[in-house]
């Protein structure tokens, strides 16, 4: 490949990976050679900037025509711009919510590391969503765990820290190893790791054996990539990672990295295995699993929303209503239908909102009380009526209340369910379970705003929460009531 | 030369991946566990180079994966290994079946 | 049917040297055993360090900088493996490799100034 190739390429499509691949090496550079007594704060805003840097180019990019370069290993589609759009949105509010973060012990000397580490993640995330390639697409999902897991691990000294990066390791790593033998088998049976190449390739299978493989090659991709989206019965370790995990990292892990599993799932499944070997009839490999898709999706939701009932632990919690969020969007990719992106789209943009802004109250309150039980939250409405209010929004957009952008989402989802061949069974259970989430999420409220304060000092709320809160709900209440703006928006990127 | 066929090498990696899955879910001793998840990683990186030679359609590409999986391996297990340490200088133990202080 | 011949040929050799490896040691430490004559005393029991007197157990716990050492050379082993197929492939791959090298070399870098200043390196 020479120069004029090179130069032919239209690098500026990848503007905003480079700026925040600059700026996280800018803040490992700048992090170690500041003097030691200064504040790292000053590296969170530095990464917030570089951030909101990358935000602009993608929205500047927003017009340009689908492009491919590097052998179409990077490409800049609808999709990657929609998921890219979600994934550095919720990492700048994540990002808010580490510089507020102050963990009484464990890491006073990592600071810096917090942040970058933060950048690293997101970047591989980015990756993820524009690669038409299982190599660039494998080394995007590593980049993003392998950072995740120091930084679930990053308060050193704290044993609960440690105990959640290690139960996260190995998870991930026996998910890693999964995956990537399932993806070794499409390999063999291609010849190839262009994504393109690998669906026309496969379209072309009839022989009865290839087809066996691949089949089996899909269940071990699906199931190492259930593990990241913590769908069950690969949940377990969720819970645990969640609570041990400073609460921007929970954040983190909760939204971003789930996100970005949607993304891989939906790049490899639509892409890979939708027209693979297909049937007489030209069903693909995906109709023939889809039962046991189905089985998963509402394992799911089922799992986490009963859990999630018995918790005492609020970021315990939380970690089981993600594994019913994640079960709610599987029902939109069981159901295959002409909306699916658009209501995972969705469904990730409301769910991202409204969770970092919970996550947020969760941080200040666990903050304050130095433990995370549900019980902290007792009288949050008369020590900071506020926040107590801003908390309720988000757990009735939670919860899926109308009004809200979590309602939208959900419907979107629920209609989805009938398009085509009706999934009646699973539509069902998605109520169903959505009513049993009313109990724990009012359970909340009913603490906040009816239990007297067993503490009751004012809360102190720092200013990169209140961003947070500000945009979480205002969020949340906008999509609820004005979805057309997302669907315009979606419509128009080509 | 070449009398060994594909499915030889195919049926190792599938059984050094059937140990490692079965170490990594059953050893209470860590270390012993990411050693059985680098047994896996290592029996894709057989899958891949046989692919590469003996597949459907022979290409390098499985070669350069195989590259990129030995990498990423390497630093997923030093990132494993030393939240290791960190685990046991506050805990005293690398069993993971002693690590529980969650539970509830 | 000559080839399946060479093949079995090989693998008569194969056990003639099996067979040799396995009964040389235990016919010469036999045959020693028989010579040799047998007065036991303590100082013959002790184990051999060089005419040093051994003073604790032949186990011990290695330094965990060891250990950091070795981390820092497996991650920077590793990088290499991709320097390798770039070098051997360096006159077909031309300018735009040599580019892409840079950036991963300066990344490395990064990674190996992080290492010194946080005292990786140094030996205390």
């Amino acid at each position: 490949m020479d120069l004029e190739t090179l130069k032919s390429f239209e690098w500026s499509v990848m503007t905003p990976e480079f700026i925040i691949l600059g700026v996280a090496a800018l803040l490992t550079l700048l992090d170690l050679f500041l003097p030691k007594k200064m504040d790292r704060r000053i590296l969170g805003w530095i990464g917030i900037v570089g951030i909101l840097a990358a935000i602009l180019s993608v929205a500047s990019l927003l017009n340009v025509e689908s492009t491919s370069i590097l052998d179409d290993s990077f490409t800049f589609d609808a999709f990657g711009k929609s998921f890219k759009l979600i994934l550095l949105v919720g990492s700048a509010l994540v990002m808010f919510l580490a510089i507020s973060y102050d963990a009484k012990e464990g890491m006073e000397d990592y600071r810096g590391e917090f942040y970058y580490l933060f950048l690293s993640a997101l970047l591989g995330a980015m990756i993820m969503t524009s690669s038409g390639d299982l190599i660039t697409l494998f080394i995007g999902l590593e980049l993003l765990t392998v950072s995740s897991y120091i930084l679930a691990g990053i308060r050193k000294h704290n044993l609960q820290s440690n105990e959640s990066a290690m139960k996260y390791v190995i998870n991930g790593g026996i998910s890693t190893a999964i995956t990537l033998f399932g993806m070794s088998y499409v390999y063999g049976l291609t010849g190839t790791t262009n994504l393109f190449e690998i669906a026309n390739k496969l379209a072309a299978v009839t022989n009865g054996q290839q087809a066996y493989l691949l089949g089996l090659a899909f269940l071990m991709i699906f199931v190492g990539l259930s593990f990241k989206l913590a769908a069950a019965p690969f949940h377990m370790w969720a819970p645990d990672v969640y609570q041990g995990a400073p609460t921007p990292v929970t954040a983190f892990l909760s939204v971003i990295s789930k996100s970005a599993g949607f993304v891989i799932v939906i790049r490899i499944l639509i892409s890979v295995f939708y027209n693979a070997a297909p049937t007489d009839n030209g069903e693909g490999i995906l109709f023939k699993m889809h039962d046991y898709l189905a089985v998963i999706a509402a394992v799911t939701m089922i799992i986490g929303n009963v859990v999630a009932l018995k918790q005492t632990n609020i970021k315990r919690l939380f970690a089981y209503s993600s594994i019913a969020h994640a079960g709610y969007i599987l029902v939109a990719l069981t159901t295959m239908s002409s909306n699916l992106l658009y209501s995972i789209w969705f469904y990730l943009l409301a769910y991202m909102l409204m969770n970092l802004g919970a996550f947020a109250v969760i941080q200040v309150v666990t903050e304050q009380a130095g433990s995370s039980k549900i019980s902290d939250f007792a009288g949050l409405a008369r020590r900071s009526p506020i926040l107590a209010v801003l908390m309720g929004i988000l757990l009735v957009s939670l919860a899926g209340f109308p009004g809200t952008a979590g309602f939208i989402g959900k419907l979107n989802i629920f209609v989805g369910a009938f398009y085509g061949t009706p999934h009646y069974v699973l539509a069902a259970i998605m109520i169903a379970t959505t009513v049993i989430s009313y109990f724990y999420y009012f359970g909340i409220m009913t603490q906040m705003f009816f239990r007297p304060a067993s503490d009751e000092r004012k809360l102190n709320i720092p200013f990169g929460i209140v961003v947070v809160l500000l945009v979480a709900v205002v969020g949340s209440i906008l999509f609820g009531i004005m979805p057309n703006i997302a669907l315009d928006f979606l419509n128009n990127l080509h | 030369m070449s009398s060994i066929p594909a499915s030889a090498f195919l049926a190792l990696a599938l059984i050094l991946f059937c140990i490692g899955l079965y170490g990594a879910l059953t050893k209470k001793n860590t270390v012993i566990v990411l050693i059985s998840i680098e047994l896996m990683l290592n029996a894709v990186n057989i899958n891949l180079v046989t692919f590469s030679k003996y597949g459907v359609a022979p290409s390098i590409t499985g070669q350069i994966f195989a590259l990129f999986a030995i990498s990423v391996a390497a630093a997923e297990a030093a990132v494993g290994l030393a939240i290791l340490i960190a685990l046991y200088r506050n805990k005293k133990t690398v069993n993971i079946d002693e690590v529980d202080t969650m539970k509830n | 049917m000559e080839l399946l011949n060479v093949y079995q040929n090989n693998y008569l050799i194969v056990f003639v040297f099996l067979c040799l490896g396995v009964l040389l040691p235990v016919v010469a430490l036999y045959l020693g055993k028989l010579l040799r004559p047998y007065k036991p005393s303590d100082a013959k029991y002790t184990t051999y360090e060089s005419g040093i007197e051994p003073f604790h157990d032949s186990r011990v716990q290695f330094n965990v900088r060891y250990y950091i050492f070795a981390l820092m050379f497996v991650i920077f082993d590793v990088e290499t493996v991709f320097l390798y197929p770039w070098a051997v492939a360096y006159d077909k791959l031309g300018i735009f490799a040599l580019v892409e090298m840079l950036i991963f070399v300066a990344m490395l870098l990064i990674g190996l100034v992080y290492a010194w200043k946080k005292k990786v390196l140094r030996w205390i």
